[in-house]
């Protein structure tokens, strides 16, 4: 065999591999929206739900979104402020790495551990029960590391000149954070937070315990009462695998599900995109 | 206090003291919860001994062996790797090194969009798609299997190793490519003899960093395990329905509350599998920094 068959068919092979990987993205995408797709429709979207899982899910979605944006919400400040903290304040060095190890190894906790610890500690020893606040507790915590992360690498991303440009004119470290550092980092944090409640949106694990039932109730009246969350909703429907009706409302609801997570990753990729073409002229 | 802080710094300073509070909690939370881990798990691991690693039993107020679930976990894993390795280094080598700029960057999207899509929707994929084609394709009863949760593993940490890996291809400097171009070597030489062995530590903690997900994504697995605590018999045979850590813990972690060792052997496992996973990612970690510097 020449080198150039050899070269032309390592080229195939490498080529059937990125084929693959893209219609993976496509065959996923036709089964929910094929199986999805029947299921949908006003009264899907836009109604209460049955007793045993037929009926809408549009309380579902609400206890999702309020699940996520309060996980976003709760966590923001602590990522804002730690990652201020490090690049700001802190020198670089022995205790400013401890501070991001510790982060970083939230990222190894598998998340239904999250569940485990929310769930004695929040329901158990604080006598919650089973509450959506537990749920957002966890979920901030759990988003933390992907939030923080992201906040602090695009402040450290700021060119240095800028920053002693800001010394040189004698800014105060507060002044210098207000008039360079958040400015210039707002697209990191956007994009950050953005990653953060893509990942709060679409976690089961560890809010199935601590957060939510699948019927009796519809939308939290106060802080201890449970949610109805569109992820915890698709679980108790798939363990009925045999029942086609509950079958085709767990994909209607998978279908509504995706749809929110990809406009929230779509939505950051799209600003990461245009900032770093500006940063590219 | 002045060595650790930045020589400017005032640290009476409101924004000083808010974001030093901030940080503390941060970092605060993450202690607690290792320590939390290593406190209610520490009952089982003393009552138990070395037999918490070895017994092959698991029954609820009796005894808590926890190898069966060690085993799911480290062959799931393990299989899950074998059959993502080859497409997705492919991928990333083509998307690298083959496609233009526009392709490259639609590929990297839409392979960040795959790697968002909710684990409860790969699960649903699972039982309805995979879980049906293995019993059918291996003519089984069950579809529910050690094999069948590897696949979907293997699917959902694909996009994390290729875009990883990617990236890894990316940063070996094109000076490279074009001096071996120039000797006279063709694409593909160019390929497998200068970019790929000079990403391979970023590719190495790609694969680090994909494995730790596999290792403790909970629902999808759960859903398409099988949920039995034995050890195949034999014990190579994956078409056997069996179970992993997580899938464990999701199962029975509602019904273990406050039923002591129960619940102390719930969270012993979960230990175990959190130092897997930290271990992997701290590897992973280390070997992609290296390559950057």
């Amino acid at each position: 065999m020449s080198r150039k068959t050899k070269d032309f068919l390592i080229m195939m092979a490498l080529g059937l591999c990125a084929l693959l990987g893209a219609a993976l993205l496509g065959f996923i995408l036709s089964a929910v929206l094929w199986r999805g797709w029947p299921a949908l429709g006003f009264d899907f979207l836009f109604t209460a739900p049955g007793k045993f899982g037929e009926g809408g899910v549009l309380f579902q979605a609400l206890g999702t979104l309020l699940l996520t944006l309060g996980a976003g919400a709760l966590c923001f400040p602590l990522a804002l402020g730690s990652a201020l903290f490090q690049t700001e304040v802190l020198r670089p060095g022995k205790w400013n790495d401890t501070v991001s190890l510790l982060l970083y190894s939230l990222n190894a906790v598998p998340t239904v551990l999250f569940g485990l610890i929310g769930f004695l500690v929040f329901g158990v020893w604080m006598d919650t029960g089973v509450s959506w606040l537990t749920g957002v507790l966890v979920l901030a915590v759990m988003i933390l590391p992907t939030v923080q992360t992201a906040v602090r690498q695009s402040m450290q991303a700021i060119p240095e000149s800028y920053q002693e440009t800001a010394r040189a004119l004698g800014l105060t470290p507060w002044q210098r954070v207000r008039a360079v550092v958040l400015p210039r980092s707002v697209a990191g944090l956007v994009t950050g937070v953005l990653m953060g409640l893509a990942r709060a949106a679409g976690e089961t694990a560890a809010i199935m315990f601590t957060a939510t039932v699948f019927s009796g109730v519809l939308f939290p009246k106060s802080l201890s009462d449970p949610a109805l969350t569109l992820q915890t909703h698709i679980l108790t429907l798939a363990q009925e695998a045999v029942d086609p009706a509950a079958q085709a409302a767990a994909w209607g609801a998978g279908l509504v599900l995706i749809s929110l997570v990809f406009c929230l990753i779509g939505l950051s990729l799209l600003i990461r995109r245009r900032n770093a073409v500006e940063a590219d002229l | 206090m002045r060595r650790l802080l930045h020589s400017e710094i005032d640290f009476r300073h409101p924004f000083v003291l808010i974001t030093g509070l901030l940080t503390a909690l941060a970092s605060g939370v993450v202690v607690f919860l290792f320590l939390f881990l290593v406190i209610q798990g520490q009952p089982a691991f003393t009552r138990m001994g070395f037999a918490f690693f070895s017994g092959e039993e698991w029954i609820p107020g009796e005894t808590y062996g926890a190898w069966p679930l060690i085993y799911g976990s480290l062959v799931v894993t393990g299989l899950a790797l074998l059959w993502v390795l080859p497409p997705a280094l492919g991928c990333a080598l083509f998307t690298s090194e083959y496609l233009r700029p526009k392709a490259r960057v639609a590929m990297k999207a839409a392979m960040e969009l795959l790697a968002g899509v909710p684990g409860i929707l790969y699960g649903l994929l699972g039982v309805s798609f995979l879980a049906v084609w293995v019993r059918d394709v291996l003519g089984l009863i069950d579809g529910n299997t050690l094999l069948t949760a590897s696949l979907l593993l293997a699917v959902m940490v694909l996009p994390t190793i290729m875009t990883l890996s990617e990236d890894a291809c990316r940063a070996v400097p094109s000076e490279y490519r074009d001096t071996a171009r120039a000797l006279g070597l063709t694409r593909a030489e160019v390929v497998f003899g200068v970019v790929l062995p000079q990403a391979l530590p970023g590719i190495a903690g790609a694969v680090l960093l994909g494995l730790g997900r596999a290792m403790g994504e909970t629902v999808a697995v759960m859903l398409v395990i099988g949920g039995l605590d034995r050890v195949p018999l034999p014990w190579y045979d994956i078409t056997q329905p069996g179970q992993n850590i997580p899938s464990k813990l999701g199962r029975e972690a509602a019904e273990a509350l406050g039923s002591g060792l129960h619940w102390n052997a719930l969270i012993a496992s979960g230990l175990v599998l959190f130092l897997m996973v930290m271990l992997f990612s701290l590897a992973g970690n280390f070997l992609l920094k290296r390559k950057r510097a």
